[in-house]
């Protein structure tokens, strides 16, 4: 044993530069695994872990208003069925409202408790993470501590209803249920004094904060449909607002999701370019070893012994590497965890998780064996005394590539052409790198065209429908509102576009979007597959909720709200990720077949120019209403997080990509000029100069990195799209149909190329030292 | 007396070995006039091999200057050398060193192209010398590795020869054949050297040794005697013993 470690240790010595690529690659590998297994496995149940902490709810429903009876009919609802295990209810001020954060305005039904009630909620209870000694003010959900203008003792202004108020922000909060505005609800907490002088305003109507806790979590969603529709039943005029364990939990994990997917597909491509380097590592040395190894066999050594110490070579730089990227992987893990928190809004301790960590150094090193014992099955068949004369043959030169007396190629690039053809390994090497660093390169493009550089087609794809303004107002309100808005100038176009909730008989509740004529809307393709509803027999279903329901086009499917069922047939599939693939669209007539109106909202397209924010504000003072929303500056506000997210992603792959290329050429380059270091001599010899010779080696990769790298971005091309909704499937796209930036992507794809010429070059400098005399001495 | 086409002054070549300095070649005037058949005799570790690379440009001299022609080439880049061995040298060496990843015309090929621009000339020039050497049409598109080491040292000969260089170099050119090669190749070398080739052949085989003109034995990094025997007639006893007695003298 102690043989064979010093035999290994001898052959690390020997190959310093390789060892230590082969290092870094794995540590790159390790480090994105268990950075990944580390948000699979535990980040993820944080939530699980917050909601017990708090023991939160799994229903939350509020009751927008008061009418007699409405709290006892809740509570007998309640009492009755048998799921609930318990529930409190709560009075609060609930209302559509927002506030600045993040350089846009967030929108949400803001559910407003006064701190005394929050902190003694006993299910759903409220924690205060940051406190202060301001007394008077507001407590903001965690989340929108990520806006660097909104800290403690910062003042914020908040509209509630037609009320705006400045107050100061005395701290931050922390709720399962309640604390991001991506669950259609979030709770505020405000002091005292200023609970009460809202209440005075009357700005928003007292409501009700009913919370369960059900015996089976598996039947929340279930839960909530049944309760908000008993509701809805008995009190048509009360607005109500709820969500449930599972859209809470999936809503708030978009970002860990993304990321996740991301940082396990580059963990999966690097780990396996550093196996494919390995290996042809490993076939490399029994080549230039050749006399050594039959020089061991013929001492009395068995190709067991020489397997094995490669095993132990390699397993050693695999453990040390894996262990170096473990622990990179929780250096690394903090910016991230900010990142994710930004958008989760529950904090999270980074803190040692020993399940990734086995895992990853299990999957590194037992992947790593493979590798070896696969590619050192040759060694068992060396003969010893073949392998002193050199008399196994590294090459079976059975075709001449590349004849000089034809080819009309020049000489320089003639011999690049003999080495790219004649090099087998290689070329596999560098196709598996390129075709995995142009599927980088056409994702990077895909973000930056579609999110970064102009996120529309993010925006299109994630929210849906989107317009310059909202404006809500009464049904009896509305013949006005119409002709106000066909006066104004400034209006393109306003067009119903409401959001109500209805419930698929026998399944879950979804969010329907109504309107008059679909054909008015900006995005026409929210419809994915079929068409719009256009009568009031027709609904249009998201794509996911469909597959999941295995419902077709052409099925009935019955809905129900405010108490009354219709049957409708199913036109059309949509995505919408808003409400994570849970959602419909009818057209008002449709809806009106179940319930009432009693009020609705407007999408308004302006003309250029327009100040979105004044032109609200005088609409709602000419229309007697308060409910206006910007929504370029709510969807600028919630896509921030997104942007700085996929720039932070695509800047760290793009680098990344630079140091595998470099890695891989390092040790591809490395083992050329060993291998052919003789003939380097040979050429130098009779005439070749350096530079010559650095631009051979150099050219003599770009064959199979032009040809792997163009058919990588054709083919990447083609399936980013289908792999980037594989990715967002979770939140309900089956269909992607981002912009894929042919411009970006061809430029991108001949600087990869240029980039691996240049690195391959620098690389080849190594070919100065080789001296021909020197050489022919040495032999 | 014909110009000289090589000329060394005051060549010096010192190597460094664990801390000490080695002097292998010390203070040698030399010149090689063209046509000569020059051959460099020693005992190993006399300076032979570095005093032909040193000649050729392959290596550069601690001291002194190396005037090829009128180009001092003794001052000149690693680049530069390379392109002055391409245009003016050709070389032969002990252990052939083909390229064993190339055909065997792709080897000669390799060579020309580096300053042929008519490749139909080169390729018919490199005809002739394969037909010169006895290479068929068949072992030329063999690789290294499917051919004798006989025929292998022929077409590192036409290898050295393909630019037409001033002068040829070889580098104890049998040392790696059998007697029967080895006599092939001498032949084949004197062959060259009779249609006007200068050649410079480092040897310690006497047998080799007598197919030159002009004998220079070193001892010590220095030259300790020259020789000049007669144009190379096969049976001609009295150069034979011309050249065991200059031998002699000399201490081998």
């Amino acid at each position: 044993m102690k043989k064979t470690v010093l035999i290994a240790r001898a052959n690390m010595r020997r190959a310093k530069g390789q060892t230590a690529a082969i290092t870094v690659l794995i540590l790159v590998a390790a480090a994105m695994l268990n950075l990944w297994l580390m948000l699979s496995m535990d980040y993820r149940q944080n939530f699980d872990r917050c909601h017990d902490r708090l023991n939160a709810e799994h229903v939350t429903l509020v009751l927008n208003g008061e009418a007699d009876g409405l709290t006892d009919f809740v509570a007998e609802t309640l009492d009755a069925d048998a799921r609930t295990d318990q529930y409190t209810m709560e009075d609060c001020i609930s209302m559509v409202g927002s506030l600045f954060c993040n350089g846009g305005e967030i929108n949400s039904e803001f559910v407003i408790l006064n701190r005394h009630t929050a902190e003694n909620r006993r299910i759903g209870k409220v924690e205060i993470t940051e406190d202060s000694e301001y007394t008077s003010g507001v407590y903001l959900p965690i989340l929108y501590r990520s806006d660097s203008s909104l800290t403690v003792g910062s003042e914020v202004d908040i509209t509630i209803g037609s009320h705006t108020g400045r107050y100061t922000v005395c701290g931050f909060l922390n709720s399962a249920m309640l604390g991001s505005h991506n669950c259609y609800m979030c709770t505020l907490i405000f002091t005292d004094d200023k609970y009460e002088e809202l209440e005075k305003i009357g700005c928003a109507p007292k409501s009700t904060l009913v919370s369960v806790r059900i015996r089976n979590l598996s039947e929340n969603e279930d839960y909530e449909a049944a309760l908000k529709n008993a509701v809805s039943s008995q009190f048509p005029q009360i607005r109500t607002v709820s969500n449930s364990y599972s859209l809470v939990s999936s809503s708030r994990y978009i970002s860990q999701m993304i990321c996740s997917g991301i940082v396990s597909a580059m963990a999966f491509f690097v780990a396996l370019i550093a196996l494919v380097v390995i290996a042809s590592n490993v076939i490399n040395y029994v080549q230039e070893n050749m006399k050594n190894l039959g020089a061991l066999m013929a001492a009395g050594y068995r190709s067991r012994q020489i397997i094995a110490v490669l095993l132990l070579q390699f397993w050693g730089i695999a453990g040390i590497a894996a262990v170096a990227g473990i622990a990179l992987s929780y250096g690394l893990f903090p910016p991230i965890n900010a990142m994710m928190i930004a958008q989760t809004g529950i904090p999270y301790t980074p803190h040692f998780l020993p399940v990734p960590s086995v895992l990853t150094l299990l999957l590194i090193v037992g992947s790593v064996a493979l590798a070896v014992l696969l590619s050192a099955r040759r060694i068992r068949r060396i003969e010893p005394i073949l392998a002193l004369r050199q008399g196994v043959q590294t090459h079976s030169f059975r075709r001449n590539h590349v004849p000089l007396e034809n080819t009309r190629a020049p000489l320089n690039l003639a011999l690049a052409l003999k080495t790219t053809l004649s090099g087998i390994r290689q070329n596999v090497i560098v196709c598996t790198t390129m075709l995995v660093l142009s599927l980088v390169v056409v994702f990077s493009g895909l973000m930056v065209e579609n999110v970064i550089v102009n996120m529309d087609p993010f925006i299109n794809l994630i929210v849906g429908e989107t317009a310059d303004s909202c404006i809500n107002v009464s049904i009896a309100d509305e013949e006005r509102f119409l002709e106000t808005t066909a006066a104004d100038c400034r209006v393109k176009k306003a067009y119903l576009y409401n959001s109500i909730e209805v419930r698929h008989v026998g399944a879950v509740a979804l969010t329907a979007t109504l309107s008059d004529d679909f054909t008015e809307v900006n995005n026409p393709n929210v419809c994915i597959e079929g068409r719009f509803p256009k009568y009031d027999n027709e609904i249009a279903v998201a794509a996911k909720y469909a597959g999941e329901h295995n419902i077709q086009i052409g099925d009935e499917i019955t809905m129900t709200a405010d108490g009354n069922e219709a049957d409708y047939l199913v036109c059309g599939f949509t995505q919408i990720s808003n409400n994570l693939g849970r959602d419909c669209l009818l057209t008002r007539e449709g809806y009106l077949r179940m319930g009432e109106l009693s009020s609705v909202s407007y999408y308004i397209s302006l003309t250029e120019g327009t100040d979105i924010d004044a032109f609200n504000e005088e609409l709602c003072s000419r229309l007697d209403t308060n409910a206006s929303i910007n929504i370029h500056s709510a969807v600028e506000a919630s896509a921030a997080v997104y942007v700085t997210l996929m720039t932070i992603i695509v800047a760290a792959i793009l680098i990344l990509s630079v140091l595998i290329i470099t890695f891989v050429l390092y040790l591809l380059v490395r083992t050329m000029l060993t291998g052919k270091k003789r003939d380097y001599g040979i050429l130098k010899a009779i005439g070749f100069t350096t530079g010559q010779l650095i631009l051979q080696t150099a050219a003599s990769f770009m064959p199979a990195v032009i040809l792997s790298t163009a058919a990588g971005l054709v083919i990447n091309s083609l399936i980013i799209n289908p792999l980037t909704a594989l990715f967002l499937n979770g939140i309900g796209i089956v269909r992607c149909t981002f912009t894929v930036p042919v411009g970006f992507i061809a430029a991108a794809g001949a600087g990869l190329a240029a980039l691996a010429f240049g690195i391959a070059c620098l690389l080849s400098l190594r070919i100065r030292r080789i001296a021909p005399r020197t050489l022919l001495s040495e032999e | 007396m014909k110009k000289a086409i090589l000329k060394a002054e005051s060549l010096s070549k010192s190597f460094s070995s664990g801390g000490a300095l080695q002097h292998v070649l010390k203070n040698i005037d030399l010149q090689l006039c063209p046509g000569d058949f020059t051959v460099i005799m020693g005992a190993s570790g006399a300076g032979k091999s570095t005093l032909m690379y040193a000649l050729s440009g392959m290596d550069t001299p601690t001291l002194g200057t190396i005037t090829f022609g009128d180009t001092v080439i003794s001052g000149l880049s690693q680049d530069a050398l390379a392109v002055f061995r391409r245009r003016h040298c050709g070389f032969v060496f002990q252990q052939i060193y083909l390229i064993e990843s190339m055909s065997v015309m792709d080897n000669v090929l390799t060579a020309g192209l580096l300053i042929n621009r008519d490749k139909n000339a080169l390729i018919a020039r490199a005809r002739k010398l394969f037909a010169a050497v006895d290479i068929s049409e068949a072992t030329q598109k063999k690789f290294p590795t499917q051919i004798s080491g006989g025929e292998a040292q022929r077409v590192g000969i036409v290898r050295a020869l393909i630019n037409e260089p001033e002068v040829l170099f070889a580098d104890e050119p049998t040392g790696a054949l059998n007697s029967k090669t080895g006599l092939d190749v001498l032949n084949t070398l004197t062959a060259f050297h009779d249609q006007g080739q200068s050649v410079v052949m480092v040897t310690h085989d006497i047998r080799s040794a007598r197919r030159g003109n002009r004998i220079l034995y070193l001892k010590d990094g220095s030259v300790l005697g020259e020789c000049r025997l007669g144009r190379y007639v096969h049976g001609d006893s009295n150069r034979h013993e011309k050249l065991n007695a200059f031998l002699s003298e000399m201490g081998w």
